[in-house]
């Protein structure tokens, strides 16, 4: 949930051609919050696999719920987590290590290595 | 190894510390708040709390696990149980339960309680039952017999099933009065007809009756009460009797038979005595019936009617009826190389129904008489005819396999069961033997007179050869013979004899066939 009532998550589709998937700051992301990230990420990528890149700094927690459903399936073909403090990484290595993501995932602290991270992977892929 | 910096007078510090304390403990539901600050302490909270949340669904996974798998052990161990106890077919207890609760029972009679009673039930005829219909049939059978002993038992009471046809039951808390009306009851009950598929059958059942007394053990309740069991299957089935200690007596002496009989096999205590028949125009002896007597080296002479049913309860009467088979054709041999036989001279050999289920009983007759260059169709061999009603389609098929070899068939003590002539006619016999009871009144009773009569007539429209049995006086050997009858056998003539007796009168024979009346020839 959102604090302060605000949208618990943007998903946007870059002209570049990655996702970008935004946590509201302080948001416990739950089991139905996943799902609906999910479909959300499915809608834009519109059967396609693009590289993904989730903001996700400043999360108030990510719930057991939550990894269960990104641990099943993903719309993404990469996905970068991108966080700031050492609340954001231990949530992020939660995800990547007890429930980890079906395609290749990992977590930033600077959003240019993350694009660029993604923008590798994604070329890899291609090749 | 991470380092975590903090203030040392920070205060979430103690809260990690009796978080950890607290999880330790066993509290999976404990959670750390974590401060919007995202600091290394926040982080450290955040992994605890999130590592206890994994820790307390593994441990739920784990626990239903166990749970699951624990349910399904008391399940397996239930029915391990049930199986050790129980009889698999009807479900009744088997022996190792009843004797448990026996045992149960005699503990409460050293508190005050009543003796328990026990009762052995063995089912008459259960081997005819599962031979005509089938072992599933047979198996129909024995749960329908559970299920009316249940009926007739208290549920106090235990009904158990031994295996096979044996069943027993346990009454408690009950006086002898009431435990006889339960053995009567579940007699009455077992006479009533069983229905399988669409056939019907009859069971009926032997039942022995024991009661319980201070200091008896389960052993010796059990064993007593099927003493009695044993009782009533010799005095005609199909009744109860109660244990006495002088039935115990018989039943060692019984056992005893059976180990001198084996002893008897192997160190030639038998021997055959031969009793002679005779054409009753002429009086010439035609033929002899091998008879099995056992010379004991205490007793003296022991006739078969003391040892014969015990060697057919324990499977004696195989080997007996071997031996006999051996001794009678090695005895014929012997007496067509010195004798001048009369032509139609026959030996008969009795063979027990157990014997025509012996699968090997036609190629053990033909070596033997190979062996000793007797003709075939010299041999006769005889069945009851109640022999051949307890399991029709095997034994036909034997005699049939017999008559193709060329061994003479007859049908023993004619008039003891209930098959009619026309049954006769389709076995592959060519004698039949009218037993002693129909010639005993023959000429004293007129009805029985005319009785034979017909039979003599019926046997001859069949075209079979009859012999009368017990045939004691001239006057039934005159009538017989009057009534068309052919051969008569019995004490008028000769008793049994042994072999060199028997060798003496067809010595003599020849020198008394000029003799126009049949008359004594022997004794």
């Amino acid at each position: 949930m959102a604090m302060g009532g605000e949208v618990p998550m943007t998903v946007t589709l870059d002209a570049d051609g990655f996702v970008r998937l935004w946590w509201a700051p302080g948001i416990v992301i739950t089991g139905d919050l996943a799902r609906e990230a999910v479909l959300a990420v499915e809608r834009v990528c519109a059967g396609r696999q693009l590289p993904m890149l989730v903001d996700m700094t400043a999360t108030g927690n990510l719930t057991r719920d939550a990894r269960v459903v990104f641990a099943k399936k993903s719309a993404a073909s990469a996905i970068a987590l991108l966080g700031r403090s050492a609340v954001d990484r231990v949530i992020a290595n939660f995800a990547l290590g007890v429930s980890p993501v079906p395609v290749p995932t990992r977590f930033f602290t600077v959003e240019a290595a993350a694009v660029a991270w993604l923008r590798d992977v994604d070329s890899d892929r291609e090749a | 190894m991470l380092t975590v910096t903090a203030r040392p007078d920070d205060p979430r510090l103690d809260q990690l510390l009796e978080f950890v304390v607290q999880v330790a403990a066993g509290d999976l539901v404990a959670r750390l708040d974590v401060s919007p600050d995202g600091d290394a302490v926040d982080a450290v909270a955040m992994g605890l709390n999130m590592l206890t949340e994994e820790l307390q669904v593994l441990y739920g996974g784990l626990e239903q696990h166990v749970a699951e798998r624990t349910a399904l052990l008391e399940q397996a161990q239930a029915e391990l149980k049930r199986l050790a106890l129980n009889d698999s077919l009807t479900g009744l207890a088997n022996r190792t339960l009843l004797g448990d609760r026996i045992d149960q029972a005699l503990t409460r009679v050293k508190r005050g309680a009543q003796p328990p009673t026990v009762l052995a039930l063995d089912l008459d005829g259960f081997k005819l039952i599962n031979d005509s219909l089938g072992h599933a049939g047979g198996d129909t059978v024995l749960v329908e017999v559970a299920r009316r002993l249940k009926a007739v038992a208290r549920h106090t009471d235990t009904v158990a099933r031994f295996g096979g046809d044996e069943f027993a039951i346990l009454i408690t808390d009950a006086g002898a009065d009431d435990a006889l009306r339960i053995a009567e009851r579940a007699l009455a009950e077992l006479r009533l007809p069983l229905q399988v598929g669409d056939q019907m059958t009859w069971a009926g059942a032997s039942i022995g009756v024991c009661f319980g007394s201070r200091g008896q053990t389960a052993d010796s309740l059990l064993r007593d009460a099927d003493t009695a069991m044993y009782v009533a299957k010799t005095r005609g089935r199909n009744n109860i009797q109660v244990f006495r200690p002088e039935m115990r007596v018989a039943a060692i002496a019984r056992l005893q038979i059976t180990e001198e009989l084996q002893t008897a096999l192997a160190t030639d205590q038998l021997l055959l005595h031969y009793q002679p028949f005779v054409d009753l125009a002429t009086g010439r002896i035609v033929g002899a019936e091998a008879l099995v007597r056992w010379l004991h080296p205490q007793r003296g002479l022991v006739l078969p009617g003391e040892f014969i049913p015990i060697a057919e309860e324990t499977g004696l009467v195989i080997e007996l009826g071997q031996w006999a088979i051996v001794e009678a054709i090695r005895q014929l041999a012997q007496w067509q190389k010195e004798l001048v036989l009369p032509e139609s001279f026959r030996l008969h050999v009795n063979i027990s129904p157990v014997h025509f289920r012996w699968a090997s009983l036609v190629p053990f007759v033909q070596q033997v008489l190979q062996q000793h260059g007797v003709p075939a169709a010299d041999l006769v061999l005889e069945i009851t005819e109640t022999g051949l009603m307890a399991d029709e389609a095997e034994i036909v098929q034997t005699l049939q396999d017999l008559r193709s070899a060329g061994v003479g068939l007859a049908i023993d003590d004619f008039g003891t069961g209930y098959s009619s002539i026309s049954y006769l006619r389709r076995l592959p016999v060519d004698t039949v033997k009218i037993d002693r009871s129909l010639v005993a009144g023959i000429d004293t009773d007129p009805q029985q007179h005319r009785l034979v009569a017909a039979i003599v007539q019926l046997i001859d429209a069949v075209s079979l050869t009859p012999i009368a049995e017990g045939v004691e006086t001239a006057g039934q050997a005159v009538r017989l013979h009057a009534l068309g009858c052919t051969y008569g056998q019995g004490h008028h003539f000769s008793r049994p004899v042994p072999a060199d007796e028997v060798t003496e009168l067809l010595h003599v024979e020849p020198a008394r066939r000029d003799g126009q009346h049949p008359d004594t020839i022997g004794c």
